[in-house]
């Protein structure tokens, strides 16, 4: 079943499914043992001839125990996973590339801040659905939305987050293999939210000094 | 019991043979209504004396409702409030205090006369019933009116509902206070008119207790909003 | 007991309206609903066969709908903003129209007052109107597919302000009745719940303690509580949505100073006790059906009733783990992840205590017991797959994906409409005086539990894929084309869950006029509806019931019978036992 999770290029996508795995064993371990006991009990009880039910009305200990230790594994689980929350959502680490992206029906629109860094100056550039990064940097997103909710979805980064009309909320990535991905939009956006569609290209380190050349020749 | 000493089967004893168990509860004979008539046939609590009566309960219940209505648009408000750093915002009107508070004191006051209403309905005094209904419906009427005029004048200063969030939050939470108080103002109306026939008053009786229970939700509601509203 | 034998005989022939009509029997009324329901279900169904054909086909004709005109479809192919009606629609209908006025509608109406051993509801005239308000409310709903600019298509949980402004959609009217019916579907449910809360505080058979109720009884109070206080906070944001689109409002529109986030925060404040207010009156039933045809006590009685108040207080301080991802403060997301992990719990030991009821049981395998287990297990299923979307980091990569559909779909279909479809099978014959078909309705379980494993477990596999949901056609990513034989394959199962819902279509007709006479008490259950007739005339009992025990008593060691009815008072026969 995990084979099915896209590929991850992101430095805190292995976090993610890492916990992703946890989970999946915790609850498929608990699944088997409540499907097979059920089972097997549907089995030693079924209806026979001459063997009347038990009459319990339950059991205190047991009940105790059944409550207790479901309650500890998914508080621990919750701690587990707010050590990477935290990392992914709770913060923007130090970053050089810096981009912001408005999502708008149905593009994204990319700013990129040019050689000076700001966003608002003359040397801005923009482009719609491409997305063009360096490898092994900390990228940080500001998002906006101009008219609905859109999400920023990269799923081979382990990356969503809504863009909210009125605010800018920062994400931030830092991708571990260059190649082309897809940036798809994820929240329902209106007629055209499905086919909502941009690329992501993270670049080598020289790579991406050639592409800022190209966007920027006169710096 | 121990195992197998009065093991029994199950024997349908009948009803007329079954021993009555002592219990809080058992079915009451229908006392009926003054009509001679048993509205609702099967109806009849089969508990003698449940703590509060179906009316009461379901009167209740549905205040609750009211209620978490309110919280839901309160929470509206409070959400824009506490997140704006001007209130109002800039170039908006204040809002009349002055006047809205002896509004509310005029509020506050119905329930008083709406309480002498009750207990003298409980005491079987018609007059004082009559009295205190028409007391206040007249001080509902004149808080509606006063409410109305003081809109009338905000909205002339360019306070409306469309005039961004402070106009919005207002006039949604005051308006459908408004609305509220208007609908138990008709309420007491027609029972007003319905006294006049003391027959037909008789058997209303349960309506008038529940439309008090209902006035006194709108009136206690009303100092809340006041004060997170207006005041703050 | 003499006096209510007396009103009974007061009994009046009524006439064809207020006998089928405007019936003010809670039994009319609860068939009104179970009949109103079921014929949502099959729109509901239709419209996610349409979703599903599209997701496998995209953009090809889909088969029977050539009759279907612009702008909806161009001849057989669907337009992408009617896909969006589709989803939106089909949530909708499903969620308002079939499992609420079944679930909570029709087995509220019928079994709260025959459980509790009343004649009635507190307040018969309230409870009609508390229908005919729904069904008004379903016509306007319905309305929404014939006005210019075509219905409702910004989900089911209409996310502003996307659903806040015409423009953005092209909705006009749609969106507007769409609001407008849920509101009156609303007062509805406060009908309803004014009259389920009064019955089971007031009216009470002498010697039906709380602890004596049934614990569908206990499921359905709780959900009365939780629709009375979830749903007006709903109206409210719904009020504010139609100001917004029709007086110039901003509540949710940035532009004017509005909040986006404002409104999910007042849907999902709403929206996660309305998960469980469809979840708990299946998870009653089940307790109940488990427990009689394993003719045992049920496992942990007060553990069972307890956890589900547990529930519903834990289910108003939840609602922020639908919004993980929407720019909510990160550190809410850790409290909201906390209190979800911890709503968990009770669900874990109801399961523990399900489980309980089974072993050492004596288990029938009749077709109601078969989707009770049904019940269970998919159940843990959906309710595992909520622990992945409880872990916020994990929530980050499945949040709006197919994920979410999927368990969605196991704890609404595996969860509530299985428990349905036990109630149904299991209360038919006290509900119309007739059996269902047993063979029919195992073939209709096998069927449907099989088909819908086969439709639903694969999206947990889409999900994890990464595949988004509410789009028109997957086949626009390419991340996506691995995927799209598993989508291929979740419609063929889809539509063969939708035929193996033919059976119990025949059953439930037929069964309605030529099924075998039931008697009073076919099941052997202890609890009081089975003392009535079957059906039970107006004003249900012959006598009102005394209670003398807890509705579980079955294979006591007290009675020679495996069962032991709530109603009977042992009369200790010394005589008959050597002693
Ligand atoms: C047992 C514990 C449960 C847990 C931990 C849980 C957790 C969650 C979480 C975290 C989400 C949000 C996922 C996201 O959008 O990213 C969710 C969505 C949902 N849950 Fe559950 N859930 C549980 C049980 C249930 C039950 C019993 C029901 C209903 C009967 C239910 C119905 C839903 C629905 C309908 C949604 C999707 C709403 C939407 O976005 O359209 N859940 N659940
Ligand atoms: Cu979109
Ligand atoms: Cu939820």
């Amino acid at each position: 079943m995990m084979g099915w999770l896209p590929e991850n290029v992101s430095t805190y996508g292995k976090d993610i499914d890492r916990l992703f795995y946890i989970i999946y064993y915790i609850t498929g371990v608990s699944f088997l043992l409540v499907s097979g006991t059920m089972v097997v009990f549907l089995i030693l009880y079924r209806q026979r001839e001459g063997r009347r039910a038990t009459y319990v009305h339950g059991n205190t200990t047991l009940e105790i125990i059944w409550t207790i230790v479901p309650a500890i594994i998914l508080v621990v689980l919750s701690f587990m996973s707010q050590a990477s929350w935290g990392n992914i959502k709770g913060r923007v680490p130090p970053s050089e590339v810096h981009v912001q992206v408005t999502a708008k029906q149905f593009n994204w629109e990319i700013l990129y801040p040019g050689p000076d860094g700001k966003i608002g100056t003359a040397d801005d550039l923009q482009m719609d659905n491409e997305l063009h990064v360096p490898v092994g940097k900390v990228v940080r997103v500001t998002l906006k939305a101009k008219d609905v909710i859109h999400s920023f979805f990269l799923p081979n980064l382990r990356l969503k987050q809504d863009a909210v009309p009125g605010r800018e909320i920062q994400a931030w990535f830092e991708a571990t293999k260059p190649g082309r991905y897809e940036l798809p939009c994820a929240e329902l956006c209106g007629f055209g939210h499905s086919g909502m569609l941009g690329h992501l290209t993270v670049h080598t380190a020289d790579d991406y000094n050639k592409w800022v050349k190209e966007q920027w020749p006169s710096s | 019991m121990p195992r197998g000493e009065v093991v029994t089967s199950i024997v349908d004893v009948g009803t007329e043979q079954r021993v009555e168990i002592p219990s809080r509860v058992g079915a009451p004979p229908f006392t009926g209504s003054p009509s001679g008539r048993d509205p609702f046939p099967w109806s009849p609590d089969p508990m003698v004396g449940p703590p509060v009566s179906n009316a009461r309960l379901g009167m209740l219940v549905f205040l609750a409702f009211e209620g978490m209505f309110f919280a839901g648009l309160l929470g509206t408000f409070l959400v824009f409030r506490l997140g704006s750093q001007f209130w109002p915002p800039v170039g908006q009107p204040r809002l009349p205090i002055l006047v809205t508070s002896a509004n509310t004191a005029i509020l506050l006051f119905s329930s008083w006369t709406m309480r002498n209403g009750l207990r003298a309905m409980r005491k079987g005094d018609w007059d004082g019933l009559t009295t205190g209904l028409s007391w206040t419906a007249l001080l509902g009427t004149t808080f509606l009116i006063v409410q109305g005029s003081e809109w009338l004048r905000l909205i002339r200063h360019g306070l409306t509902l469309s005039a961004g969030i402070y106009g919005a939050t207002f006039y949604t939470l005051i308006g459908c206070h408004g609305l509220h108080v208007l609908g138990a103002v008709i309420w007491l109306l027609i029972a007003r008119i319905g006294l006049s026939d003391k027959r037909f008053w008789a058997r209303r009786q349960v309506g008038v207790e529940l439309g008090g229970m209902y006035w006194y939700f709108v009136v206690a509601l009303w100092p809340v909003l006041f004060a997170l509203v207006y005041l703050s | 007991m003499s006096e209510a034998v007396a009103t009974h005989a007061v009994h009046e022939e009524l006439g064809f309206l207020r006998t089928y009509v405007f019936s003010t029997d809670h039994k009319m009324i609860a068939r009104q609903f179970l009949f109103l329901g079921l014929f949502m279900m099959i729109l509901g169904g239709l419209m996610a066969l349409m979703i599903r054909w599209q997701l496998a086909w995209p953009e090809t004709q889909v088969p029977g709908t050539r009759w279907i005109p612009e702008p909806f479809m161009t001849d057989g192919y669907m337009n992408p903003a009617f896909y969006n009606t589709l989803f939106t629609m089909h949530a909708t209908i499903m969620i308002f129209f079939v499992i609420m006025p079944i679930l909570v509608g029709c087995y509220g109406n019928f079994l709260i007052p025959l459980m509790i051993g009343a004649r009635d509801m507190a307040f018969p005239v309230l409870n009609m109107l508390s229908f005919w308000v729904g069904a008004v409310a379903g016509v306007v709903m319905l309305a929404g597919f014939f006005v210019p600019g075509g219905h409702a298509a910004s989900g089911w949980t209409s996310y502003a302000p996307l659903s806040a402004v015409t423009q953005y959609t092209g909705v006009d009217w749609g969106q507007n009745l769409w609001c407008i019916s849920l509101i009156i579907l609303g007062l509805s449910s406060l009908m309803g719940s004014i009259n389920y809360i009064t019955t089971i505080i007031n009216m009470r058979a002498p010697g039906m303690t709380f602890f004596r109720l049934p614990l569908v009884i206990w499921s359905l109070f709780i959900v009365a509580i939780l629709l009375l206080l979830a749903l007006p906070v709903l109206t409210s944001a719904l009020a504010m949505l139609l100001l917004d689109r029709m007086a110039g409002t901003s509540f949710f529109l940035p532009a004017g100073g509005g909040e986006p986030l404002l409104w999910q925060h007042l849907f999902w404040f709403f929206g996660h006790p309305e998960v469980y207010i469809l979840i708990l009156p299946a998870m009653g039933i089940a307790s109940d059906i488990l427990s009689v045809f394993s003719r045992k006590p049920i496992f942990g009685y007060r553990a069972m009733a307890f956890s589900m108040i547990g529930i519903a207080f834990l289910s108003w301080v939840v609602w922020g783990h639908h919004m993980f991802q929407s720019g909510m403060s990160p550190a809410l997301g850790f409290s909201f992840m906390v209190t979800t992990m911890v709503i968990a719990v009770p669900s874990a030991i109801k399961t523990f205590n399900w489980l309980g009821t089974i072993w050492g049981g004596s288990i029938r395998f009749t077709t109601p017991m078969l989707n009770a287990l049904a019940f269970v297990s998919m159940f843990v299923v959906g309710g595992l797959s909520g622990i992945f979307m409880a872990s916020t980091p994990v929530d980050i990569f499945i949040h709006d994906t197919y994920f979410i559909v999927a368990h969605i779909h196991y704890v609404v279909f595996g969860g509530s409409v299985f428990g349905l479809f036990a109630a149904v099978y299991y209360w038919f014959p006290k509900m119309f005086g007739r059996m269902m078909n047993e063979p029919l309705g195992k073939i209709h379980f096998f069927t449907t539990f099989i088909a819908y494993n086969c439709t639903f477990f694969a999206m947990h596999i889409l999900g994890i894929g990464g595949m988004m949901r509410r789009i028109y056609n997957p086949m626009q990513y390419e991340f996506l084309h691995p995927l799209q034989p598993i989508n291929v394959f979740i419609t063929w199962s889809a539509i063969a869950l939708g035929l193996a819902q033919i059976p119990f279509v025949i059953n439930f007709f037929w069964s309605l006029f030529a099924g075998r006479k039931a008697e009073r008490n076919p099941w052997k259950a202890n609890t009081l509806e089975w003392v009535a007739p079957s059906p039970p005339p107006h004003g249900n009992f012959d006598a009102i019931p005394v209670v003398y025990r807890g509705p579980y008593e079955y294979s006591s060691p007290e009675v020679t019978e495996d069962y032991l009815p709530q109603d009977r008072q042992l009369v200790p026969q010394r005589v008959a036992t050597a002693h």
